[in-house]
């Protein structure tokens, strides 16, 4: 029997902007996945290329119990053998995805740098409240000083916290106090951020570490340094800066495109840039110059994770998620992709050859063969963006319009669900507080809580796994925290406003979003902002009733359609801060039946969390769920029982 | 913020000044709909949040589930 096509989407938008890539002869990632299987012996960890006498392929057999003698067979020239191999690739994965998160970090502590210092006048305190918060974490004096005084003494130690050679990450205090006492008596408390990054790509040397259990500790050291370190930096840096995300009213899809405007697309994940073009394409010298060009205005669109920093503060449309990068060009109407860093697809050039639109580097750590580079200058922020507008506007004649489609599919979202907005929603600024959560959590109308994340992968079907895994928890009502591609793939259906509660979730979840006016899927950020879902699961165990660390909460963590060495980084934060993880798509170790059964089972034991794997989403939401409900039953809540209002004669006879 | 208070009967204590809705009337449009944290408007106001919004953080007062007599 032929093998059954997979789908390419569930997008509408995606769907017609893949056909018109056919029509025209366009190569994208979805093709180029059809056409490229993934490398078998790579996939499962099983090569290991750390030193010129390999690459060593080490597979295992498939379809067949290995005997012990086949498995001591299977090692490198140098005798390392596939608990190492897998365990070394899985660790370097790790290694990249902190690096990535941390030098985000790094970057935005500058920028903060720079403007507490007075040497950008283009950036400013735009959340005084987040800046106290960071005074205190940090201990920083308050008292009557400016808060650029208060800001650069911040700037000053999370610059430090990368390069810190010994003690603690500061950040790592915000945990809950059980969970620390884990971290320190398993000794993985990350020292500094870049130290930890550096240690572990030492040990994954050639002729370093050779036990599977002692790299997973740095693994979870850097890791942690990633979650609690790089990432928290970032967002809380960022939220000082640009604002702590309130509730906002957007759109999403790539029918946000204007067909008389100029558009003007920004894709990466850092948001200093984005947020200057939010400001920028408002000016109005530059919507009439943009007139003068004869389009009708400009419209700046986000796409990927900087999409959705630029949507949360400022109501910045959204174009799409990953796998729709090379889509928005294709319709045609696109002046500039404007880029930084990370997730950004070197095939992106190849598909703006076909059109007028222009690729624009604007990152000197990532630059890309054929796209124009125009810096973005920290120093003058503005008027890199407005550099950058100029160069789309005057892109805009060179439109084709008999090459313009832009398909009609848009969605209303509301996103911008912080960690402090969450606690004001339930409570208001008097009694802003988890309670009500938790105690609708303790009666059973929640069931708990799935924090849904991660990429899209040409792999498998774009937005297929986040959206039938979404829909089963809220069915089950689980409610659902979501970052990243996965937030933009709920919002492109729908789950994202309040009235989604009454045709997607259980009647409990749906009750309790319906009373609070949320939706059942809160769209907290970025893929760097996976730290909010952190701080938002503290919250929960700071506020009582459900145990006293993470590991005690009736809640689980997924990233169905994961692409990125990223994901791997911030699932092994959430599995060490004691989440179940549940990943999809592939998984990296099965070369090691050892190794992945250390991280499916034995993580546990130490962590409270661990990994699984399952591809089919359904069946991951319901692994979810079981959890969830084997942590129900060691709470003690896993019978539903509602208050009862005991009247006089109720009590009588309780007395009696 | 200014807050409003109503006149309330108090039983022995006649007429008493009571904290009043301190959510905004209508349904909130425009820039500023959902912008709540703009609500708080001296350094003060906010460090009196931290103490009592983020109190399980930052209020000597509260542990929460994590009352504990020696600290992690």
């Amino acid at each position: 029997m032929a093998e059954e096509k997979q789908a390419k989407s569930i997008d509408q938008a995606t769907l017609e902007m893949l056909a018109k890539a056919s029509e025209e002869g366009i190569s994208t990632a979805f093709e180029r996945a059809e056409k490229m299987k993934p490398c078998p012996i790579g996939a499962d960890g099983s090569c290991c290329k750390n030193c010129a006498m390999g690459p060593c392929r080490i597979p295992l057999a498939k379809g067949k119990q290995e005997t012990p003698e086949e498995h001591a067979k299977r090692v490198g020239v140098c005798g390392a053998t596939a608990e190492t191999v897998a365990a070394r690739n899985f660790v370097r994965m790790i290694a990249a995805g902190s690096a990535s998160h941390g030098d985000h970090g790094r970057r935005v502590v500058e920028a903060f740098k720079l403007m507490a210092e007075g040497k950008t006048k283009d950036f400013e305190i735009k959340d005084e409240q987040k800046l106290l918060k960071l005074a205190l974490d940090l201990g920083v004096e308050i008292g009557n000083r400016s808060n650029n005084e208060i800001a650069l003494d911040i700037a000053k130690i999370c610059e430090k916290e990368f390069g810190k050679q010994e003690g603690e990450l500061i950040f790592i205090k915000n945990a809950p106090l059980k969970r620390q006492e884990i971290w320190r008596k398993l000794g993985v408390v990350p020292r500094g951020i870049d130290r930890e990054i550096v240690e572990l790509m030492h040990r994954t040397h050639m002729g370093v570490d050779q036990d599977y259990k002692n790299l997973m500790l740095q693994g979870t050291k850097a890791a942690l340094a990633d979650g609690w370190g790089g990432s928290m930096i970032s967002t809380e840096i960022q939220d000082c800066m640009f604002g702590t995300p309130t509730p906002t009213l957007s759109e999403i899809n790539l029918g946000v495109l204007k067909e008389d405007h100029v558009n003007i697309i920004v894709h990466g994940h850092e948001p200093a840039l984005a947020e200057m073009l939010a400001v920028e394409t408002q000016d109005p010298e530059l919507i009439n110059y943009a007139r003068s060009k004869g389009a009708k205005g400009l419209q700046l669109v986000g796409m990927c994770c900087t999409a959705n920093e630029v949507m949360m503060r400022h109501g910045v449309p959204i174009g799409g998620n990953y796998l729709q990068q090379e889509l928005a060009i294709i319709t045609g109407a696109v002046e500039a992709m404007v880029v930084d860093v990370q997730c950004i697809m070197q095939g992106l050039q190849e598909v703006a050859r076909c059109f007028h639109t222009k690729l624009i580097a604007t990152d000197n750590r990532s630059k890309i063969t054929g796209a124009e580079y125009m810096a973005f200058d920290e120093h003058q922020p503005r008027e890199s963006a407005k550099a950058i507008i100029r160069a789309a506007i005057d892109n805009y004649p060179n439109r084709a319009a008999s090459k313009v489609r832009i398909p009609k599919v848009k969605t209303p979202l509301i996103a911008g669900f912080s960690h402090e907005t969450i606690n004001y929603l339930l409570g208001g600024l008097f009694r802003a507080s988890y309670r009500p959560l938790n105690d609708n959590i303790i009666n059973g109308r929640i069931r708990g809580l799935a924090g849904v994340v991660g990429c899209n992968n040409a792999r498998t079907t774009h937005d297929s796994a986040h959206v039938l895994m979404i829909k089963e928890l809220l069915k089950n009502d689980v409610l659902v925290l979501s970052t990243g591609c996965a937030a933009m793939a709920a919002a492109k259906v729908g789950l994202m406003v309040p009235e989604a509660a009454k045709e997607f979730c259980g009647p409990g979840l749906a009750e309790v979003c319906e009373t609070v006016g949320i939706p059942p899927v809160l769209h907290m950020g970025a893929c760097i902002d996976n730290s909010r879902i952190l701080i938002a699961a503290t919250a929960v165990v700071k506020d009582g009733g459900l145990g006293d660390d993470i590991s005690d909460l009736p809640a689980a963590g997924a990233a169905p359609e994961w692409m990125s060495e990223k994901a791997i980084a911030i699932g092994q934060y959430f599995v060490a801060s004691g989440v179940y993880t549940v990943f999809g798509t592939t998984w990296p170790t099965t070369g090691s039946k050892e190794f992945t059964e250390y991280l499916f089972e034995g993580m546990e034991e130490m962590y409270g969390g661990k990994w699984a794997f399952e591809p089919d989403p359904v069946k991951a939401a319901q692994l979810m769920i079981a959890h969830i409900d084997k942590k129900r039953k060691a709470l003690g809540i896993d019978k539903a029982r509602e208050r009862v209002l005991y009247d006089m004669a109720m009590r009588r006879e309780l007395e009696g | 913020m200014a807050y409003k208070t109503v006149k309330k009967d108090a039983p022995g204590r006649g007429k008493v000044d009571i904290l009043a809705e301190t959510y905004e009337s209508g349904r909130p449009e425009g820039e500023g709909a959902g912008k709540w944290r703009q609500k708080l408007e001296s350094r003060d106001e906010k460090m009196k949040y931290l103490q009592t919004g983020e109190r399980y953080w930052y209020s000597d007062d509260w542990f929460g589930s994590e009352k504990r007599k020696k600290p992690a």
